[in-house]
């Protein structure tokens, strides 16, 4: 059988959650190319484990429903030989398996041709000669076989390619954010007397046309494009990515610079244009997170500014932990966070507290902030608290012996 | 010396052993047998023991890295384990049916240890199943009263593995400086 060429598509039946799981990843591995795993409405072909109780019954069912998709059956005991049935011995040998796959292909394309052949067999008799020898093996069968399956996952090769969108952070350290993230001409950001002026309406910049482009594609459930006069951001909300054919270089640029006067009437939200997906140019590894590129998008519109929604006089919470492995990590990011989920805090006091630059604060807040991880404190109460010094951990010394190591050993 | 550790569990296939493989700067020892029939075809053994794992640091000095053995039946292997543990690093399996089920079960379990010191958490295999998201975790640990570190993990990447215990380190003293 030709290898990536039109892989069968199969569903699995009667597995529980490990048996399907481990299923899944055979066809993926020794199996590669030939078949794969697509939810049952999508299959040509059905696999069973007829050595489970669900999957004796679910064997039955497709068998009565006089299904043109031909069966293969896995089991410990031999059975007899079957219209459109296919069996493999347990432990399934990857040889065993490719050489069913290929008779199921050539059995599928015969069962497309004539499906009324499958009428004249006499099914029902067989299956029920096959479904008495699998009773024989319930007493070898796992214990947990017995449980329904709670969950069930298609393996998608697609969503592997999407390579930006699973890959590991990009770490920044101090030297490299003003080449990365930029900074403001005319303002220091660091300087106290001029916090006040140290701050950015994110309604301005692409950040705020991109954080309004999602909210409505996600209160709409619909897939949307964000049009600018440039390529359009395409939005798929029920999978929570983007897609956008512009390189990250110039993503960076034009997040920015404040557009609002200049291109604020030619930015819209659309429905999506279907044209852009029938062409069938939407390269995998164009797609991203929507999280991933809006924490960009923020951080680069920031500068090292906080939002003007933010009272620098006021403390702010952390809801939760930012995914970092996915995000962006601008200098002292895991620092700050790790200090503000343990109690709010005001960003000045954050700096100095951690004895860093305000800008690292700064940034950190507008990207978690355009997330809605974080957000100004609002009670009285908790306004009137004063932020806790922080105490050293016992073993502050082996701490930092063992972080110097992993920050030298990044991969 | 005082022997320091890090202690990874989680449930089976959860990639305890390939994340202590990342970062250890020996090749771990492992004390896997032969797992049985169809965990064959993904797996071919299953960590019965315990994974071990060496950080070199300056000086001279080791940290430890343990990996508890997947199966709950061998649970009294644990209290063992964490004795001298610096902190806990959580590795659950997206593509399990019930991963909130598991994390309360691990978090019950190390519940002393945790509260001795921290715990951080690594979501793997979501690039096979999106859902839970990282989110659906936060919410289900908001109501368990923690906020610990939550990351989507590849254990076979260094830099995921060694954020996620940069974080558990600046859990344990955010004034930690690299």
């Amino acid at each position: 059988m030709d290898k990536n060429k039109n892989p069968l598509k199969v569903a699995l039946h009667g597995m529980n959650e490990r048996s399907y799981k481990m299923m899944a990843m055979y066809l993926r591995g020794p199996c590669k190319g030939v078949a794969l795993v697509v939810n049952s409405n999508s299959a040509e072909v059905d696999i069973f484990d007829a050595d489970s109780v669900t999957g004796q019954n679910l064997l039955r069912e497709h068998f009565e429903s006089k299904s043109i998709n031909p069966a293969i059956i896995l089991s410990l005991n031999d059975h007899p030989q079957m219209a459109n049935a296919l069996c493999v011995k347990k432990p399934v040998k990857t040889d065993d398996m490719l050489a069913v796959f290929a008779k199921a292909k050539a059995l599928l394309g015969q069962n497309i041709k004539s499906p009324s052949l499958l009428n004249s067999v006499n099914i029902a008799e067989n299956t029920d000669t096959i479904l008495a020898s699998s009773k024989k093996t319930e007493e070898f069968s796992d214990i947990e076989a017995e449980k329904p399956v709670l969950k069930k996952y298609v393996i998608d090769s697609d969503e592997q390619k999407k390579t930006s969108k699973h890959q590991a952070a990009m770490q920044l350290n101090e030297k490299g954010f003003g080449a990365f993230i930029g900074n403001v001409p005319g303002i220091d950001v660091n300087d106290p007397k001029q916090f006040a002026k140290a701050n950015y309406n994110p309604k301005d910049y692409f950040q705020g046309y991109v954080e309004s482009a999602f909210k409505v594609s996600r209160e709409k459930g619909q897939n949307r494009q964000l049009n600018s006069g440039w390529n359009p951001l395409v939005i798929f909300p029920g999978n929570n990515e983007v897609w956008l054919d512009v390189d990250e270089s110039q993503v960076r640029s034009f997040s920015g610079i404040a557009i609002k006067s200049t291109l604020g009437s030619k930015m819209s939200v659309t429905p999506l244009n279907q044209e852009i997906v029938d062409k069938g140019g939407m390269a995998l590894e164009r797609f991203q997170s929507m999280d991933v590129f809006l924490w960009k998008v923020a951080c680069w519109a920031s500068k090292g500014r906080y939002p003007v929604t933010i009272d620098i006089k006021k403390p702010v919470y952390l809801k939760s932990w930012p995914n970092f492995t996915r995000l962006l990590v601008t200098p002292h990011a895991l620092r700050i966070a790790a200090l503000l989920i343990q109690c709010p805090r005001t960003l000045p006091n954050v700096a100095e507290v951690l004895n860093i630059k305000p800008q690292y604060v700064f940034v950190f807040i507008s990207a978690a902030c355009s997330l809605g991880l974080a957000g100004q404190v609002i009670k009285e109460a908790d306004l009137l608290v004063q932020s806790p010094e922080i105490k050293p951990n016992k073993n502050q010394g082996l701490l930092s012996r063992i972080l110097s190591t992993l920050l030298g050993k990044k991969a | 010396m005082s022997q320091y550790k890090i202690i990874f569990t989680g449930p089976v296939g959860a990639g305890k052993t390939t994340a202590i493989h990342s970062i250890s700067d020996v090749p771990p020892i492992k004390t896997d047998a032969s797992a049985s029939d169809m965990a064959k075809m993904r797996k071919a053994s299953t960590t019965v023991a315990m994974d071990y794992g060496i950080m070199n640091l300056p000086g001279g000095e080791k940290l430890h890295l343990y990996g508890t053995p997947g199966q709950e039946r061998f649970d009294f292997m644990w209290d063992i384990l964490v004795t001298g543990g610096i902190g806990l690093v959580l590795l659950l399996d997206n593509t399990r049916a019930d991963p909130f089920q598991d994390m309360k079960f691990f978090l019950d379990t190390f519940d002393k240890f945790i509260s001795d010191t921290t715990v951080a958490i690594g979501v793997t295999q979501m690039d096979l199943s999106a859902k839970p998201t990282i989110e659906d975790y936060h919410a289900h640990l908001n109501n368990l009263g923690i906020k610990p570190p939550v990351f989507a993990v590849d254990a076979r990447v260094k830099s995921d593995v060694s954020l996620l215990i940069q974080a558990l380190l600046y859990a344990l003293d955010p004034g930690l400086e690299g």
